[in-house]
């Protein structure tokens, strides 16, 4: 289980909180022309990577605020948290925390737990 | 095998006498005795079956590692699958063997190791093909159900376990001499410290061998002692003992499972088992090691067992399950054993080392020599043979020739593992040593730390700089100990996986894994049958899958697959150990989250009364909500229901509709906030006037419905779906936060602050009028679809009239603590009206006389407004709100979509049901065009036949013509297709 840092009540166990998918994702503004396209990527469309990612969490049973926060989704390690209104951290800050559990052995039968 | 009883110890007392019982025959042990040692102090060596070939078993290890003695505790429920090396007895303990049939010594399903040449890897798979697919379900399934398993599963379980949390800086995992001097080196710092053991008695190999001779220049008990009582009295220290850590998750989170009842019956009613959850800053891995086996010929013969298990036997438990055991070892780890049988006064049969003579310990050699010990260096055990229990062995020499040597017991030495489940599960990686030929810990991937035997140190030259080194971060003050050794040796092995049967015979088994019965020889059929990554191998054989998950021969099959592959050890790679570390009940999991805790009931503040009113309650999410009442035991649910609805009809009918959702919006911009969210416009909406709203997702599909009150621009009241109630605050606490956080809004749940009953029916007026006689009732005081504020013998309430029957309604809005005493004066006012309770399913039923949807029953998260007919509630003028978007995408405005119609068969007589298929052809001929299907279906009582709600492919431009509905017999009915209204098309009673 995740510890999760709520911006407004700090650490507390994951199972307080709820996943709320990819952060960032801009509704598009109801009061113009919106193509088809633009519309269908807002409401179908989101990114699933690899590695670093911006998220969104609630934290439903505490204070109920949504919140922001980049996660490896490589190792689940959620690098920083941040409230609605702060600033987009840039990814490029996190490279040299990341860290992949074993790498990926092209021998060893997809298991990860032996070093290469 | 013959056992003897040594001295009594701390742990074991002569006149301590326990009675147990095993398979119906009374024996005694003592206390502090597990069942295995109590077991082999009777000379029982035939504990259970085999899993798969019946073949008879006995006990092979000392402890957690044990893949054969698993046993059924009558005496607890029927609990099977019990490691006999770790359950203690107590007085009455009532024991049974497990997987065989009549008795253990005459099994039936033994037939099946005659059969054996046929039952090799992948057989189930092979042979349980054909030729129907029923065959499996009704003669396959069964036949291997039956024959297969282990214990039969628990009876009447009523296990207790709870729930402890702990948040602590360190945790040590095991209370061996590295767990001990590691908490030793905590004792009165500032670091909360948890130091968990499995056993009863701190200690490790202090307790279980004679390798020490002294710590500190005293006897290592002493020393123990000291040390225990040290670590007792620092306050920041917190010992678990009898807990097992089964799971290391992420973030160092542990899960460890306590026995509450070590030694004795758990009581009824109290609790079992304590499952901790444990947060710690660090991990300190001092678990130790597991001595593995070694394959050859009937190597599962009762009578072998572990030498370091023989072993402890001895230390422990005062008990030497044989007089002479034969020794087969590669490498130095069982020399004390040979130490200790020599120390109590016995003797080894034989020592057999496939070792040369050169690489054998000196002082080993001496200790053999001197008291004539046979010594076969450079040999072999090639098979050992006997009926249900070892009766002599055959070992091939250095010079080949063979050697038959007769005894009762083997103990087996084939090296030494460290136990590295609890580190892989954290993500920690391996690194396989070459020297010692086993995986050790290499990168930790939390903060975790391994100490001793479990970081792969089997040696004790580095005992305190080891220490020092690793917990250097801690700044804790530096240990310096004096260890001796009894057998001052270095670890020393040499490779040895398996020795290969004597004569080749179809029947010769050498195994790999005990539980699952897996043969060397299945092995080498899963390789050659293109099984090589040990992932599918461990799948195809069932190699290491059961419950021990391999513990003292996973590494062997490795070393296996490795010399069969020509490959090294890492390259194979090795299997994935995953939690739980060893079999968890699922008691302990759920701890207090059972029975009526596991899912609670919400019940409405009118509840009592349905209890005492005939109600039968149906599941409404977590709600219990009274489906229709019984005005006496044999009246049926249809029965009921009719004469419900037909009340509602003809008089008057009050629902509980407590249950609904309901959420309280406020804020200078409420008015824009509810616009956003709901498809309707609320801003020409008069105060005091409520308005049907439906909420959409992004999608555009319906995703809640509800009434809205406005009190006034900056006050709403919505209500919502039983089931939607948190869904849709969550929603709109979302979009608050997250889209629109310019607007000036809040909103907060009140749907247990207050209760509702709905009243409807032709009589409903008379009797608002009876019981709140001061409110003016009338159409034009109080029109459709409106709300007042009242106060009524001093409560606060608020009335909105409005239906989901039909009817003239009113829904009353009382706190909650008043409302039982409101509904009961509104019951004896409307006796006279004849005012009845009606339940949920009438109330479906009137609603569907309506043509009123259910969100979640005639739609499914596909249905758009336009496709519900419900375009007028669409907000048009309004720039946006939830979904709006999507009511123009290529796919909503698809003309074949489908859409609601009302369902009437043709043929009034005839019967509809829920989940029909609308087809347009009489006659069914596959494949058949389905149209869509029937969502709601009832008998009417005012019309005199079924009717149903359907959505079907351009169901509105089909209203007016004639389709079929299919039957579950292939046969089909003839159906009008209709608008979905059947009853005061004109609204004309609603408003009345
Ligand atoms: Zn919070």
């Amino acid at each position: 289980m995740l510890i999760i840092n709520c911006p407004y009540c700090g650490p507390r166990d994951q199972s307080e909180f709820s996943n709320g998918g990819e952060a960032h994702v801009k509704r598009p503004d109801g009061s113009k022309e919106i193509g088809d396209r633009e519309w269908g990527e807002y409401v179908f469309i989101r990114a699933n990577p690899k590695g670093l990612f911006y998220e969104r969490w609630v934290h439903t049973h505490g204070c109920r605020k949504w919140f922001n926060c980049v996660r490896d989704t490589s190792t689940d390690e959620i690098l920083v948290t941040y409230k609605l209104d702060e600033k987009k951290p840039n990814l490029n800050n996190f490279k040299s925390v990341v860290k992949t559990p074993s790498g990926e052995p092209e021998v060893g039968s997809g298991n990860f737990t032996v070093e290469k | 095998m013959k056992s003897i009883n040594l001295k009594d110890n701390q742990f074991i007392q002569f006149h301590q006498k326990i009675s147990f019982k095993f398979d119906g025959v009374k024996y005694f042990g003592y206390k502090g005795d597990t069942i295995a040692s109590a077991l082999l102090r009777n000379n029982i060596n035939l504990v259970g079956r085999s899993f798969k070939y019946h073949r008879p078993r006995g006990i092979y290890t000392c402890g957690i590692e044990e893949p054969n003695a698993l046993v059924q505790i009558i005496s607890e429920y029927s609990e099977p699958n019990t490691r006999a090396t770790i359950k203690k007895i107590y007085e009455g303990m009532e024991i049974e063997s497990q997987n065989r049939w009549p008795s253990l010594e005459n099994d039936f399903g033994s037939i099946n190791n005659l059969f054996s040449p046929i039952f090799t890897a992948g057989f189930y798979y092979k042979t349980f093909m054909g030729p129907h697919k029923k065959f499996w379900k009704n003669l396959y399934e069964p036949l291997i159900r039956r024959a297969a398993g282990l214990g039969k599963p628990p009876k009447d379980f009523k296990g207790i376990s709870n729930h402890i949390h702990h948040n602590v800086d360190i945790t040590i995992i095991g209370g061996g001499i590295n767990g001990l001097l590691a908490a030793k080196s905590f004792i009165n710092s500032n670091y909360d410290v948890l130091l968990i053991d499995f056993e009863e008695q701190l200690g490790g190999i202090i307790n279980n061998s004679n390798k020490i001779s002294s710590i500190d220049n005293k006897e290592p008990k002493d020393w123990l002692k000291e040390t225990i009582q040290e670590i007792e009295d620092s306050k920041n220290i917190k010992i678990l003992k009898n807990t097992l850590v089964t799971t290391y998750n992420y973030i160092n989170h542990l899960i460890a499972i306590e026995d509450r009842f070590v030694g004795s019956k758990p009581i009824e009613g109290k609790v079992n088992s304590t499952l901790h959850k444990i947060r710690t800053g660090h991990t300190i891995l001092c678990n130790g090691h597991i001595e593995r086996f070694l394959s050859f010929q009937n190597n599962d013969l009762p009578g072998i067992m572990l030498s370091s298990s023989f072993e402890k036997y001895m230390c422990r438990y005062g008990l030497a399950p044989s007089k002479e055991p034969v020794i087969f070892s590669n490498n130095s780890n069982s020399n004390s054993l040979v130490y200790s049988l020599i120390k109590a006064g016995l003797k080894p049969k034989a020592y057999i080392d496939s070792r040369s003579g050169e690489e054998i310990e000196p002082n080993l050699f001496d200790l053999i020599r001197k008291n004539d010990v046979p010594l076969y260096t450079n040999s072999q055990i090639k098979g050992a043979f006997g009926n249900k229990k070892i009766e002599k062995i055959l070992v091939e020499d250095s010079s080949g020739a063979l050697n038959e040597i007769k005894c009762d017991c083997l103990c087996l030495s084939g090296g030494i593992n460290p136990d590295v489940h609890l580190f892989t599960q954290s993500k920690g990686l391996l690194d396989w040593d070459e020297k010692d030929l086993t995986y050790k810990p290499s990168k930790p991937f939390q903060p975790t730390i391994t100490l001793g035997s479990a970081s792969g140190q089997f040696n004790f030259d580095n005992l305190n700089s080891d220490i020092n080194e690793k917990l250097k971060t801690f700044k804790v003050k530096k240990l310096d100990v004096k260890l001796e050794l009894n057998t001052n040796a270095k670890y020393n092995i040499e490779k040895l996986w398996e020795v290969s049967p004597q004569k080749k015979s179809l029947w010769a088994k050498s195994f790999i894994d005990l539980q699952n019965d897996v043969t060397t020889k299945d092995i080498r059929q899963a390789i050659t049958e293109g099984f090589d990554r040990i992932e599918h191998l461990k799948r195809y054989t069932t190699n290491s899958m059961g419950t021990d998950q391999g513990k003292i021969s996973s590494i062997n099959a490795l070393g296996i697959v490795s010399d069969l592959l020509d490959k090294k050890v890492n390259e194979v790679g090795t299997t994935i150990y995953r939690p739980p570390y060893a079999p968890l009940s699922f008691s302990a999991i759920a701890g207090r989250n059972c029975y009526e805790f596991y899912d609670p009931e919400r019940k409405s503040p009118i509840h009592n009364w349905h209890l005492k009113n005939g109600a039968i309650f149906e599941d409404v999410g977590q709600w219990k909500r009274p489906w229709y009442f019984q005005i006496n035991k044999d009246e049926s649910m249809h029965d009921a229901v009719q004469r419900e609805s037909k009340n509602v009809r003809e008089n008057a009918g009050i629902l509980d509709g407590s249950t609904l959702g309901k959420i309280e919006i406020k804020g200078e911009d409420a008015l824009e906030f509810m616009n956003l969210i709901y498809t309707n416009s609320f801003t020409k909406m008069k105060q005091g006037s409520a308005r049907y709203a439906l909420m959409l997702g992004e999608d555009g599909m319906v995703k809640d419905d509800g009434i809205i009150c406005k009190i006034s621009d900056q006050h709403f009241i919505a209500t919502t779906t039983t089931g939607g109630a948190a869904t849709v605050l969550g929603c709109m606490e979302e979009y608050a936060q997250t889209e629109w956080p310019n607007l000036k809004v809040f909103m907060n749940s009140i749907t247990e602050q207050y209760a509702t009953f709905n009243i409807s029916g032709p009589k409903t007026r008379e009797i608002m009028k009876k019981a709140f006689p001061n409110i003016n009732f009338s159409n034009e005081e109080f029109p459709f679809m409106t709300f007042q504020f009242h106060e009524f013998n001093g409560v606060p309430i608020r009335i909105l009239r409005a239906s989901f029957t039909g009817e003239l309604g009113y829904e009353i809005y009382i706190p909650s603590n008043s409302a039982p005493k409101i509904w009961d004066n509104i019951q004896s006012v409307g006796k006279e009206f004849g005012l009845a309770p009606y339940g949920t399913e009438a109330m479906h039923l009137l609603r569907a006389e309506k043509g009123y949807i259910i969100v979640g029953q005639d739609t499914d998260g596909s249905i758009t407004p336009i496709d519900l007919g419900l375009s007028w509630m669409i907000g048009k003028s309004k720039k946006d709100f939830l979904g709006k978007r999507s009511l123009t995408r290529s796919d909503t405005i698809r003309e074949d979509r489908k859409q609601l119609v009302g369902i009437i068969p043709s043929n009034k007589t005839d019967k509809l049901e829920e989940g029909q298929h609308i087809i347009l052809d009489k006659e069914i001929k596959s494949p058949v065009p389905m149209l869509g299907h029937i969502t709601s279906c009832y008998y009417s009582p005012t019309l005199g036949h079924d009717f149903a709600l359907a959505v079907i492919k351009n169901g509105h431009s089909m209203i007016g013509t004639k389709a079929y509905a299919s039957t579950s017999s292939m046969g089909t009915t003839g159906v009008d297709i209709v608008k979905p209204v059947f009853y005061d098309e004109g609204n004309k009673r609603l408003v009345s």
